[in-house]
């Protein structure tokens, strides 16, 4: 009911990081950087995070104290002719460790455009980034705030960069598309059945108002599935300094199905003469998997989970600053059955026995000094963990493309 | 108009965005572990360590573990009245004997050290080299009743007076009936060894140690050091001696799949193909596969510390010298009927490598590996002899 509501009633339009280059600039190179320091340590040092009834992985690391690169990106996008154009895109992200950080191709793929310059139709085919959901796409760089969002770690380990391909098509108003996946990205595995989404997002503007909202679904399956955070075919116990006494990562694993459904809207009202803007925006996701947990000592119990996610952001911009508000919430329904069930509900992360609800609150002021440079200011009420953190951020955000210096192309 | 139309629709949706965060569904886990976790016998084990299973024909009781404790330490239970199971397994040795090997009733001297008695409920296999001896029910038979060699040396001619012995001991007669009120005469004929067999298979059962310094977490800083050491990539320990029990052949109730494994260490190479000396020769013994020859399971560390010497033959004097072989990658014996290198036995396990590794290294692991004795097991009145005037006085 909740859902239908939010379609029905709040609006939205998420410029997302896809990009068609326009046939008028065959090049174009961007570049961005994101660092930000954080008050506090999210964890301890020589913890685990992990939000309590919730199974993590892929790249959601926790913030760490001190001065973090959240993103370096650098990205070439090229129109080879009037149907097809290849985009590339090398980048890290923040990681929470030092094992963990290194540059990576995140996009690497072809399009094919028909039948006019920007579609209507548009096939892609590469590595790539999924468009099926707004705050999934969104890079430190392009959100308002720079940590992703609850249910972007939860649900796909915050990042999505997996092989596939994708059918769109788009109008002025409509954007529908479908994309099938190898599963290389986080909840599904490689060796899994399928990995898959279908999405739709409709935006209009009527007077000075925009809006948009869509709704996608995703599918996948895992095969096997450790989190490769602290895990991964071994249990190990990490290097802490001497009187430290750390726990080994269990070895635990999923395997069975993930179905994803996901709401999301943006209503933008600017203000006179563009001095000013408020808007508002917002995504639901409700997460089901089924399936089965099992370790390396051969312990397997059931699982049924039902988790969902709700994610609010009003926010106000006067001139070059920006003020926003995030709020998070989540919710985490499981069931685990079998004689292992205590052991490996908890070495999986579902344990939940407080009934403890996770929840982030985020204030930010943002102030685009310069037309490519940002400073971003956040105050952060954490409380996705049982002991609950505030904390504050400084940031810096470089945007900027370096070829041409006046260079098009199409946005979704 | 419109304006003041816009400014509704925006308070409305802010509106709505605060109602529904509110109607999320509430959080929770429910966890069904269909029964794993009940059982009517008091195993005094911590919350953190699963049940071991137990047969469905002999379930456990304290009527049963204590008549079973009676039994374990009564050298009437042998060829002629020297031998005990307690013989060999010693409560102050962690139920180990400190031998090389040890001596049977008539003289026969056993090939293979005698293995504590330590969370025996959650092995997998039982003995050095059978995968296929998971009972101790089964197992209790090798030791009372076997004749190759000779330990308890009980046989067709001696077990009737035995059992006699028993039947006429009134103590025995009150512990038979309490361990076993459904039956009429639980002493009698076959039934009376059946029972027996039974009830010492629920005292080795109940021999549980969980309470070492590294279960309280009272670790010293060198134990803590060889802790590091123990689950690190470089030596590799954790591999084999896995999991709450410190090794790879642990089962309980909620295993649902479990892979046994055997290990060749490279402690011998007579042949320079890989081959241990006879009868000591593993999992081989039982398969014939050539790629089985030195196999053995990967023994509990718990209480390693009070049970040298070590391996399967007792042929390592201690816990260094135990270390030092796997740092070399095995043993090399250079003269005498056993010479070989070790090192280069072509059946050596995957995890067998040579490893760089200080002396000091060597004591913060051995640090670590003492951290695993639990003193309340080895002086814990539960599990000491019966028969003992102090121990009558307490039960």
């Amino acid at each position: 009911m909740r859902a239908l509501v939010l379609f029905c009633c709040l609006t939205p339009l998420n410029l997302q990081a896809h990009y068609i280059p326009s046939s008028d600039t065959p090049l174009t190179v961007n570049a961005s950087l994101v660092a930000t320091y954080h008050s506090e340590n999210q964890i301890d040092e020589y913890a685990y995070w992990q939000i309590p009834g919730t199974m993590m992985g892929g790249d959601a690391w926790p913030v760490e104290e001190g001065l973090q690169l959240d993103e370096v990106k650098l990205g070439l996008a090229v129109r080879a002719d009037e149907q097809i154009y290849a985009i590339f895109e090398a980048g890290t992200h923040a990681s929470g460790s030092d094992d963990h950080q290194g540059v990576s191709l995140e996009h690497a793929y072809l399009g094919y455009v028909c039948c006019q310059q920007d579609g209507p139709w548009v096939m892609e085919a590469g590595r790539m980034s999924a468009l099926f959901s707004p705050d999934l796409s969104q890079h430190a760089s392009e959100r308002l705030t720079s940590e992703a969002s609850l249910m972007s770690d939860v649900f796909f380990g915050r990042n999505f960069h997996d092989e596939g391909i994708r059918f769109m098509w788009h109008t002025e108003t409509w954007i529908a598309g479908a994309e099938g996946w190898k599963g290389k990205a986080f909840p599904a595995t490689a060796s899994g059945t399928n990995a898959w989404d279908v999405f739709a997002r409709y935006s209009v503007k009527t007077g000075n108002i925009r809006v948009s909202a869509g709704l996608w679904w995703y599918q996948s399956s895992a095969e096997s599935r450790i989190d490769h955070r602290y895990g991964g075919g071994h249990q190990h116990t990490p290097v802490g300094p001497p009187g430290t006494t750390i726990s080994p990562f269990p070895d635990t694993r999923f395997t069975g199905d993930t179905d994803i459904y996901g709401l999301h809207a943006e209503l933008v009202y600017p203000g006179e003469q563009n001095i000013w803007k408020a808007g508002i925006k917002t995504e639901l996701m409700d997460m089901q998997a089924a399936g089965q947990l099992q370790d390396d000592l051969g312990r397997v119990a059931d699982v049924e989970a039902r988790q969902m996610g709700l994610s609010i952001q009003p926010y106000v911009s006067w001139r070059e600053h920006t003020f926003g508000l995030r709020a998070e919430w989540l919710s985490t329904d499981n069931q685990v059955t079998g004689a292992a069930a205590n052991q490996l509900s908890g070495d999986a992360g579902l344990g939940n026995p407080e009934g403890f609800e996770p929840a982030k609150y985020t204030a930010i002021w943002k102030w685009q000094f310069r037309r490519n440079l940002a400073l971003r200011t956040e105050l952060i009420q954490d409380e996705s963990l049982p002991d609950e953190q505030f904390r504050f951020a400084f940031g810096v955000i470089w945007q900027q493309t370096l070829w041409p210096f006046n260079g098009a192309g199409h946005s979704h | 108009m419109r304006s003041k139309l816009r400014h509704t629709l925006l308070l409305v949706v802010l509106l709505n965005s605060v109602l529904l965060s509110g109607c999320l569904p509430e959080s929770r886990t429910r966890i069904d572990d269909q029964g794993a976790r009940v059982s009517a016998f008091e195993w005094n084990i911590p919350d953190s360590i699963p049940l071991p299973r137990v047969p469905e024909d002999n379930p456990m009781t304290e009527q049963k573990f204590q008549l079973g404790r009676h039994l374990f330490y009564d050298t009437r239970l042998s060829t002629n009245g020297t031998v005990s199971c307690a013989t060999c397994h010693h409560q102050e040795k962690a139920f180990s004997d400190g031998l090389v090997r040890p001596t049977g009733a008539t003289g026969d001297v056993h090939p293979r050290n005698s293995q504590s008695l330590v969370n025996i409920a959650w092995y997998q296999s039982l003995t050095w080299g059978n995968p296929a001896l998971g009972a101790i029910e089964q197992q209790i038979m090798l030791p009372l009743f076997g004749d190759n060699p000779v330990e308890h040396g009980i046989d067709e001619g001696n077990f009737e007076q035995i059992l006699r012995s028993i039947q006429q001991d009134q103590r025995y007669a009150e512990l038979f009936r309490e361990a076993y009120p459904e039956q009429e005469d639980p002493l009698l004929g076959d039934q009376a060894w059946d029972n027996a067999l039974k009830a010492i298979a629920s005292f080795v059962r109940g021999l549980v140690s969980f309470n070492s310094a590294f279960d309280r977490a009272e670790l010293s800083e060198a134990a803590k050091r060889g802790e590091r050491l123990f689950n690190g990539e470089r030596l590799e320990c954790f591999h084999c001696h896995a999991g709450y029990n410190f090794t790879d052949a642990t089962i309980d109730r909620e295993t649902t799949f479990a892979q046994l494994d055997f290990h060749n260490t490279g402690l011998y190479n007579i042949d320079g193909l890989g081959a241990y000396p006879e009868p000591n020769t593993g999992r081989y013994e039982v398969s014939g596969l050539p790629e089985h020859m030195g196999q053995f399971r990967a023994p509990s560390l718990r209480n390693v510390a009070l049970t040298a010497p070590y391996n399967h033959d007792g042929s390592v004097a201690t816990l260094e010298e135990v270390i030092r072989n796997y740092a070399n990658g095995g043993r090399l014996i250079s003269s005498g009927e056993h010479s070989g290198d070790g090192r280069i036995s072509p059946l050596k396990d995957g995890f067998i490598v040579s490893f760089q590794i200080s002396e000091d290294e060597i004591n913060d692991l051995v640090a670590f590996l003492e951290s695993l004795t639990d003193k309340e097991f080895i002086s814990n009145p539960r599990f000491s002899n019966p028969w003992t005037e102090s121990a009558q006085e307490i039960f």
